[in-house]
């Protein structure tokens, strides 16, 4: 071996002198790239060879510029020499030994590799999977060409409440827009009854206009779509959609050009539409709009349908609302009273995730935190072992192992967890993901497109290494970094460092915090959501039987052949045995509503905007009753309102003319509103276009569920409207509502076999379903939180549990000195809850900052609610005690005896 | 080690024909086959590695007399010998099918 390189002799020039240092400089500074073990011989060639050469120049007078230089260009070569010596130490032989020597340490503590791989899989599986449906629900374009052109336009008003555009207003925007190469219309609800070739049957049918599916960029599978000369509300087709097509024609390949019954009339079958479109609408069965059928082109009081545009190629959404503003303006102006509204136009991909996008990205963030509890988990268990390999680490350093080869070791050894960890956790991940699409239908847009992509892949790899990196390098390093000396002189006893034991304490407190942090999320959703459901609905729910019952339009054509229907339906369902009450009504309360404005008569409003909106429901008599919808003064609807053939009934109902008056019952906030300190009875209102004389006061009902404020209500007759609307059925039993379900199908069936009972359910189920998001993002995170619990209780007693076994000697002292058990228990605790305490002591700070994220996702609590923070606090300070209470119970039980002597 | 039966890539056989005509230290072999020190260097390990070369220190007593850091030098093993045969039959059976090997360039 070589002498180290001394400096150059006084009889160089100066030149060799400083073209020597610099060379010798550029060769020290690439020399740690070169490892240890070879370093030294290394850096002996370079010096050997670059003095001979420049004594050998400078003795022959020939160390010119260009020869010094030339001489510093072969140092450069020192940098992939260096590299390569590296790379060649790292080869496939030396990986291969790491793996197998990682698969043997692994394998000798089973229980230890398998507790790392769960805990992590458990924290890679669920972060994986919500990112899955991150990226499927939010990420992930619509399933339409160039769907980021595609915006929805609707009318907004000054609170921001969006609604349906008229047929006379969408034609305007159609016409004289310059941004959209395509603007179709579609109605948002609109169902249709199918009857004919099987069991009568409900199914959802909007219409829309001819250019709907080729705006989306939608081509029919069979048939063609509809034409322009359909939207005159006089041709009878339809297209139907894939599902429908293959559940109830069987995929039937010559389905187009058949005839089917819907709503009572014939209608031909155009087209069949594929599946893709059933993604994001609700149609199962597709009409033609009636754009063009006779005094609709000129309809601005209808707000019917909602428009879908296709911004032309370099159009934004800003140049689109500009653009359309002003429109929107000239027709408010040219027609006052049927706009209080703007026109508001937002992409169409956040009418279909919007609101979930807020949510999701809150349980990313929740169950990140898990993954890095996980982590400091693992990492701390990992310290645990390091310290107890202090020992195998000392032996091998002796034996001439490099700090970078110990470190490679560990690492792969983490590696190696870290992929099965990563493995196992993709295959919770899966089955996650197939749970919330199976489960998450009405709480989640898209669910069903949820899935596991290359994008979802990549991040699980990611993840993973990022994981591998989090709790493996720090204890690497740390058993690394350990001087060969204190090694040695630990040898044979598990004394471990004060500064492991410092990182450990650090990682619990972290955890405690972290999980604090995601109890206290998980704490205000649950208060929320026990908020919402102490609220009073305003009716009964329990006991109460829905369904919908949809009169074929052709067969009930006159308003009197469905009064007739409603009327001995309606008897025949009272006197079944087991019914206490049924009525009929137009909008169930939790299943959507009509809008209707109102006014006091003679006070009509100057504009839309200053128009006061109500929803209109219309019932049958009995409605009150059946629903247990208190009456605070007045009477109910009832049969005084019944007018039959034409003749008004006795009291105050009239016919004047076309128009119907009749009798209307409102909500207890509207008399409060537009009468206040008054009595209301006996007033009159003009609710569209229709008079009523107000006869009481019902109680306020959540009819868009208990989490929004009681709405406005008017309820008018069944008997006094003009038009008819499909009604629902609503039933109370004495006992089990649903048991109800059959004979009332029977009763039906008797009455008119051709009228289905479609969606019956409870109305507990509808109070249920009504929660259902809330349900399912309360739920999520409470599991992510318990979660957090479980791994920072477990990390508290590993770090306990091990700090006794440390002390043994110091307590088997004590106890020999006398020390009572007491004490050596309450010096355990103490440490336990020192950790738990300083970790409660973050975690609210960080709860304080962080729960104001969530703050739009709760009801009637403050993001800070002080009961909310003392209960999880409460939470972890008992699960601190409760991990404390083992390692307390084994330090009290140490012998001095046998404590001693193990040293 | 490298199987007699294939060929050496031209900068090894270069190398390693320079350590075969007694040029026994990296600048030496960099000057005789002009080749840059960032590929002689890599290929003499790996022909080291191969067993085709061998390399030791000088004697300490030289580098001293001469009052100057000991110097590495290479030289060429039995396997070595072989395999130089062997990559030379080629390159001249490809030289003699396509025209001769290009002469290493020289710096």
């Amino acid at each position: 071996m070589s002498s180290s390189p001394g400096l150059p002799p006084r009889s160089w020039s100066r030149a060799a002198e400083r073209t020597f240092s610099h060379c010798l400089g550029l060769v020290r500074c690439i020399a740690p790239i070169v490892p240890a073990a070879r370093r030294s011989a290394w850096v002996a060639e370079w010096t050997g060879e670059l003095w001979y050469r420049l004594a050998s120049l400078d003795r022959a007078g020939t160390l010119d510029a260009r020869a010094c230089a030339s001489v510093l260009a072969r140092t450069l070569g020192t940098l992939p020499h260096a590299l390569w010596i590296r790379c060649a130490d790292w080869s496939i032989d030396m990986l291969m030994h790491d793996l197998r020597y990682a698969v043997r340490v692994n394998a000798k503590r089973p229980a230890f590799s398998l507790l790392v791989i769960a805990i992590l899989a458990v924290g890679i599986g669920a972060t994986s999977a919500m990112f899955s449906i991150v990226n499927s629900v939010v990420l992930e374009p619509l399933p339409y060409p160039q769907a980021s052109r595609l915006v929805r336009a609707s009318n907004a008003n000054r609170y921001g409440n969006q609604g349906a555009i008229s047929r006379g207003d969408f034609l305007d925007y159609q016409s004289r827009n310059q941004v959209f190469s395509s603007f179709a219309a579609y109605t948002f609800f609109g169902s249709a009854v199918l009857s004919g070739t099987a069991e009568p049957e409900r199914v959802t049918a909007p219409m829309v206009t001819a250019n709907f599916f080729s705006t989306l960029g939608v081509q029919p599978v069979l048939g063609r779509a509809f034409s322009p000369q359909e939207e005159d509300g006089q041709h009878q087709v339809a297209i139907l959609s894939y599902g429908l097509w293959q559940r109830r024609f069987g995929g039937d390949a010559h389905v187009v050009g058949r005839t089917i019954t819907v709503d009572g009339k014939p209608t031909a079958i155009v087209g069949v539409m594929p599946a893709v479109l059933e993604r994001t609408f609700d149609g199962r069965l597709w009409l033609p709009a009636d754009m063009h059928a006779p005094g609709m082109e000129t309809n601005r009081h209808e707000h019917a349908y909602y428009a879908i545009g296709r911004l032309r190629p370099g159009v934004t959404l800003a140049r689109a609302r500009a653009a359309l503003g002003p429109i929107s303006a000239q027709l408010a102006a040219a027609y006052p009273l049927d706009h209080g509204t703007h026109l508001y136009i937002q992409p169409y991909r956040d009418v279909v995730v919007g609101h979930a996008a807020p949510v999701l990205a809150v349980l990313l963030g929740a169950v990140g935190l898990v993954l890095l509890i996980a982590c400091a988990n693992v990492a701390s268990l990992m310290l645990a072992r390091g310290t107890a390999r202090e020992s195998e680490i000392a032996v091998r350093t002796a034996l001439g192992a490099s700090r970078s080869v110990l470190v490679r070791g560990l690492m792969t050894e983490s590696l190696l967890l870290g992929a099965a960890a990563g493995g196992a956790g993709l295959v919770l991940a899966y089955l996650l993901v197939r749970g919330v699409r199976a489960v998450a239908g009405g709480m989640l847009p898209r669910a069903a497109e949820v899935h596991i992509d290359g994008r979802a892949l990549l991040f699980t790899l990611g993840i993973t290494l990022l994981t591998t990196l989090a709790f493996g390098l720090a204890p690497a390093l740390h058993a690394a970094r350990r001087s060969l000396a204190t090694a040695m002189r630990t040898m044979g006893r598990s004394s471990g460092s004060r500064r492991s034991l410092r990182v450990r304490d650090a990682l619990v407190v972290g955890q405690v915090a972290l999980s604090l942090v995601l109890l206290a999320g998980a704490g205000l959703l649950l208060r929320s959501l026990s908020r919402v459901r102490q609220v009073d609905p305003g009716f009964d729910a329990s006991h109460l039987l829905t369904a919908q019952i949809p009169l074929p339009a052709a067969r009930y054509a006159t308003r009197e052949s469905a009064d007739l229907f409603w009327t001995q339906l309606l008897q025949r369902v009272r006197a079944l045995p087991g019914v206490t009450a049924a009525a009929g009504t137009g909008h169930l309360p939790l299943r959507g509503v009509g809008d209707a404005m109102y006014y006091e008569e003679g006070h009509p409003p100057l504009s839309l905007a200053d128009a006061r909106l109500a929803e209109l429901n219309v019932v049958t008599d009995g409605y009150f009753h059946a629903m247990r919808i208190p009456i605070i003064t007045g009477r109910p609807l009832g049969e005084t309102e019944r007018r039959m053939d034409g003749v008004p009934a006795a009291g105050t109902d009239s016919v004047k003319g076309d128009e119907v008056e009749g009798a209307v019952v409102i909500s207890r906030h509207i008399a409060q509103e537009l009468f206040p300190h008054q009595n209301p009875l006996g007033r009159r209102l003009v609710i569209g276009s229709q008079h009523a004389e107000v006869v009481g006061v019902a109680g306020d009902v959540h009819g868009r569920g208990q989490a929004v404020a009681a709405d406005d209500m008017l309820y008018l007759s069944l008997h006094q409207r003009r038009s008819f609307l499909p009604l629902s059925l609503v039933v109370r039993a004495r006992g089990d509502a649903s048991a109800l379900a059959p004979a009332i199908r029977n009763v039906l069936h008797q009455l008119d076999p051709t009228v289905p009972l479609a969606e019956v359910t409870t109305m507990d189920g509808l109070l249920h379903d009504s929660l259902a998001d809330t349900y399912f993002r309360t739920q999520l995170l409470g599991g992510f939180a318990f979660m957090a619990l479980v791994l920072a209780v477990v990390g508290l007693y590993g770090v306990l549990a091990y700090t006794v076994r440390q002390r043994a000697r110091e307590i088997g002292v004590r106890m020999a000195l006398g020390a009572r058990s007491t004490a050596i228990v309450s010096s355990v605790v103490r440490r336990g809850m020192l950790l738990v305490g300083t970790g409660i002591a973050l975690g609210l700070a960080g709860a304080l900052a962080v729960t104001r994220l969530i703050g739009g996702l709760l009801f009637d609590v403050g993001s800070t609610d002080p009961v909310v923070l003392a209960a999880v606090t409460a939470t972890l300070l008992v699960a601190g005690l409760a991990a404390c209470t083992v390692p307390a119970w084994r330090a009290m039980r140490i012998d001095p005896v046998i404590a001693l002597r193990e040293e | 080690m490298t199987s007699p039966t294939r060929p050496l890539s031209p900068t090894s056989l270069a190398t390693l024909k320079a350590i075969a005509n007694n040029v026994r230290h990296g600048f030496d072999i960099m000057d005789a086959t002009g080749l840059p020190s960032g590929t002689v260097y890599p290929v003499l390990g790996r022909l080291e590695r191969a067993g085709l070369v061998r390399s030791h220190w000088e004697a300490a007593t030289v580098a001293r007399r001469e009052k100057r850091p000991p110097r590495r030098y290479y030289e060429i093993t039995a396997a070595g010998v072989r395999a130089l045969t062997l990559s030379m039959e080629h390159y001249r059976t490809l030289g003699s099918r396509r025209g001769p090997l290009p002469a290493p360039r020289r710096t």
